[in-house]
């Protein structure tokens, strides 16, 4: 009977411990504030955590251009005030990696040509954040990277721990788009190499860039088309230069599977 | 008192357990409304017909007061919901159709007002206009082309004409002498709001495509919105199905679309022959494959071989002979005079699918070197070609035009002067079939049927010019013989080069798109 009381003591304090609370936030609870998908998207369970990365470059841009603004989106938790609500980011550094320079690869996020722009209106829970970036010369051979969160002020407490942050990576190169995937490059267009992405860009005239490439999946037979384009452009081009065929930066061929 | 406590809740759940029934239960036969004279489809044309529909209504509630209700809702929506159009509220329906071409459900509902008991019956209306059933003639006056329509309300003999309906629908010509005429049933369009499989009849000429809806004879693509990169030179010949793709061939160069898979009715580019890109230049003649089953065979006239292509995709096969071949497929020295369709399905060898053909060839060394083969088309890219030779003594040596009695008699009728012959691919038998009129000057020669109830036909159609005017003869045959007479004969202003059957029967294989 003694040992029956210990073992119910035991299973009390384990069932009492086994429960945790749940992270999601409640709409109704105090003003929180975090990083979401676009406003199409929030209630796609599987755009939970789209965006998380953006990746820019300002290749495709006219010489002439020497900034950019790339858009995140965030939401306030907690429902509408009446006032305007601003809110606080700051950088963070990411270990073992080349973190963008406040005021040389971005505008400082207390700059007040972007600190205005971080506010959550009076009457509503959403705004897009403008993060300005700046096409400094070390963007030509170098892809920092950008992370940021938000900061616990008087007017927001902190979201979900997994969409108080986001990091943009940029460049003055051409980069992988992130659309070129593990599926794009088995199924369609191959490995990918600088060298092979501007003979796209130079073959078609279109950009190769995540959008592009997106657009291709949707388009029905878009994707069947450039391959075809791209394949017959390469036998074009080494059939032009038989001593010469087109090879990437490490060395290797260039294939269309 | 202890032990009374046990029986004492018993005791009260029992008690709570009990309610009074109050059930409003009808002991009375269930009501059934019944309507008679309602049919399960019913085809109205647009803007033209009134849907009359005088159904017989009874209900087992003898004292039923019924009110009615007709209303009409469309099918294959996507991004919306259909809504339900009241049509009228009587207990017959006599309504002016004013519907788009396309599927809708009639639902017709009985109430009775007196115990609020409401039974729905339902029909399929296929609205139609009157471009989606008769004889198009594609016709042309050397650089425009447009379509004649000969009605055909009753059967397959035509009444009332709508001349010039291209461009009297569309505001100007096709630009063009015509090269084909051609009809799709399952290419794609978002001419009715979503992409979706558009029955399209296609006026091929040799400076544009008009790829028009059946439905409205509206143009919803030409040669610059056809392709998705519009190639620099406009010189389409052919346009039709084989497989699982659609070929469209312009400037000797072939396109495609796999039609089993996601478009938006755009050709992609064009096709390499080899994996070095090797010049091409096919020619207009061309061996379709079965729809769905068996690519089609296409002729490089660069280097006299055939070849043929996976599906829509490249590079093209290269095409092997058969054990027992005359010709071989690549490489053979030919020019290629006449090539079409005989019959589809299981040539020359059981078992094997595929097309029969018959071809002219001239020899490229020796061209008072003419043939006529028979060419057996397999799937897996094997050619079985058998050639007879042709003597300056056979009427078929001289002969300027061409054409099959396609899945009918084993004969091949051509054209020498204004003489329609006959030969017998059998036996080589050759037969003068027909004199034109003098003064008149053929333009064109095919072999059309279809099986339609109502609407069956079988004729050699020949097309003929006659001053600025033609006539197209429709002649039914006897054991593959021309009758006397034509069945009918349509006639209009141009030079007519092609003519076709469209009704809501008929799919892209009722129709043999080669010459």
């Amino acid at each position: 009977m003694k040992n029956l009381k210990y073992i119910l003591a035991a299973l009390a304090t384990v069932a009492f411990f086994a429960c945790k609370q749940d992270q999601y936030y409640l709409y109704n609870d105090i003003a929180r504030l975090q990083f979401g998908p676009e406003p199409s998207r929030i209630y796609t369970t599987s755009y939970n955590l789209a965006d998380t990365l953006k990746m820019y470059t300002f290749y495709y841009e006219d010489a002439s251009i020497k900034q950019d603004t790339v858009f995140f989106d965030i939401y306030a938790i907690g429902g509408t005030k009446n006032t305007d609500r601003a809110f606080t980011l700051r950088q963070d550094q990411i270990a073992n990696a080349t973190n963008a320079i406040s005021g040389t690869h971005f505008v400082p996020f207390n700059d007040p040509k972007v600190a205005k722009h971080y506010v959550i209106k009076a009457g509503t829970v959403h705004t897009r954040v403008p993060i300005i970036i700046l096409r400094d010369p070390s963007l030509k051979t170098t892809t920092p990277k950008l992370k940021f969160s938000i900061v616990a002020d008087g007017s927001f407490s902190l979201g979900e721990p997994s969409n108080i942050w986001r990091k943009l990576e940029f460049t003055d190169r051409l980069s992988q788009p992130s659309s070129w995937n593990a599926h794009f490059t088995q199924y369609y267009f191959g490995k990918y190499s600088v060298t092979k992405h501007a003979f796209l860009i130079n073959t078609t005239g279109d950009k190769w860039d995540s959008i592009f490439i997106d657009e291709m999946y949707a388009g029905g037979n878009l994707i069947d088309y450039y391959r075809t384009v791209a394949k017959t452009a390469l036998i074009n081009y080494n059939a032009a230069n038989p001593t010469a065929p087109l090879k990437d930066e490490f060395g290797d061929l260039i294939v269309f599977p | 008192m202890k032990n009374l406590i046990v029986p004492i809740i018993a005791f009260m759940a029992l008690i709570s357990s009990c309610a009074k029934d109050k059930g409003n239960y009808d002991y009375n036969p269930k009501e059934e409304v019944e309507v008679k004279g309602i049919a399960t489809s019913y085809t109205v044309i647009s803007e033209k017909e009134n849907l009359v529909i005088n159904p017989e209504v009874t209900s087992t509630d003898p004292s039923a007061q019924l009110e009615y209700l007709w209303g009409i809702y469309e099918t294959n929506v996507q991004g919306y919901a259909p809504k339900l159009d009241t049509l009228a509220k009587t207990k017959n329906l006599n309504y002016a159709v004013k519907q788009a071409a396309k599927g809708w459900v009639l639902v017709y509902r009985v109430t009775n007002k007196k115990t609020g008991y409401a039974q729905h019956f339902k029909s399929d209306i296929n609205v139609v206009t009157e471009f989606t059933r008769g004889w198009y003639v594609a016709k042309d006056d050397g650089s425009q082309a447009d379509l004649d329509l000969f009605l055909t309300p009753t059967n397959i003999i035509p009444n009332g004409k709508r001349e010039n309906i291209y461009s009297t629908i569309n505001g100007a010509k096709a630009p063009g002498k015509v090269n084909m005429l051609s009809f799709l049933s399952s290419y794609k369009s978002n001419v009715t709001g979503v992409n979706g499989n558009t029955r399209t009849l296609f006026l091929v000429t040799d400076k544009d495509i008009a790829a028009t809806y059946v439905n409205t004879l509206r143009k919803i693509k030409d040669f610059n919105s056809i392709f998705i990169g519009t190639p620099s030179v406009k010189s389409p010949s052919a346009l039709f199905v084989s497989g699982t793709a659609y070929y469209l061939v312009n400037d000797g160069q072939v396109h495609s679309i796999y039609n089993m898979g996601s478009n938006f009715g755009q050709f992609s580019a064009r096709i390499m022959k080899d994996a070095n890109n090797t010049n091409y230049n096919l020619s207009k003649y061309f061996l379709p494959g079965i729809p769905g089953l068996v690519d089609p065979y296409l002729f490089d006239e660069i280097t006299s071989s055939f070849v043929s292509m996976s599906q829509g995709s490249g590079p093209m096969a290269v095409v092997g002979d058969d054990a027992t071949t005359t010709l071989p497929a690549s490489n053979n020295n030919q020019k290629l005079l006449y090539m079409g369709t005989k019959s589809m399905g299981y040539p020359a060898a059981p078992g094997i699918v595929g097309t029969l053909g018959y071809a002219i060839f001239q020899d490229k060394t020796n061209p008072a070197i003419k043939n006529l083969a028979e060419i057996s088309g397999y799937s897996g890219f094997k050619l079985k070609i058998i050639q007879t030779p042709l003597t300056v003594a056979d009427k078929l040596y001289n002969a300027t035009m061409h054409t099959l009695l396609f899945g009918d008699e084993s004969m091949m009728y051509f054209v020498v002067g204004n003489e329609i012959w006959s030969r017998n691919l059998a036996n080589k038998f050759e037969k003068l079939e027909f004199t034109l009129p003098a003064g008149e000057e053929l333009t064109f020669m095919r072999h059309k049927k279809a099986t339609e109830t109502g609407y069956a036909y079988n004729y050699v159609m020949i097309g003929s010019k006659v001053g600025a005017n033609y006539k197209v003869r429709m002649f039914s045959k006897s054991s593959g013989s021309l009758n006397a007479t034509p069945d009918f004969t349509l006639e209009g202003t141009g030079i007519a080069r092609e003519a076709i059957y469209i009704s809501p029967a008929a799919s892209e294989s009722t129709h043999n798109p080669s010459f």
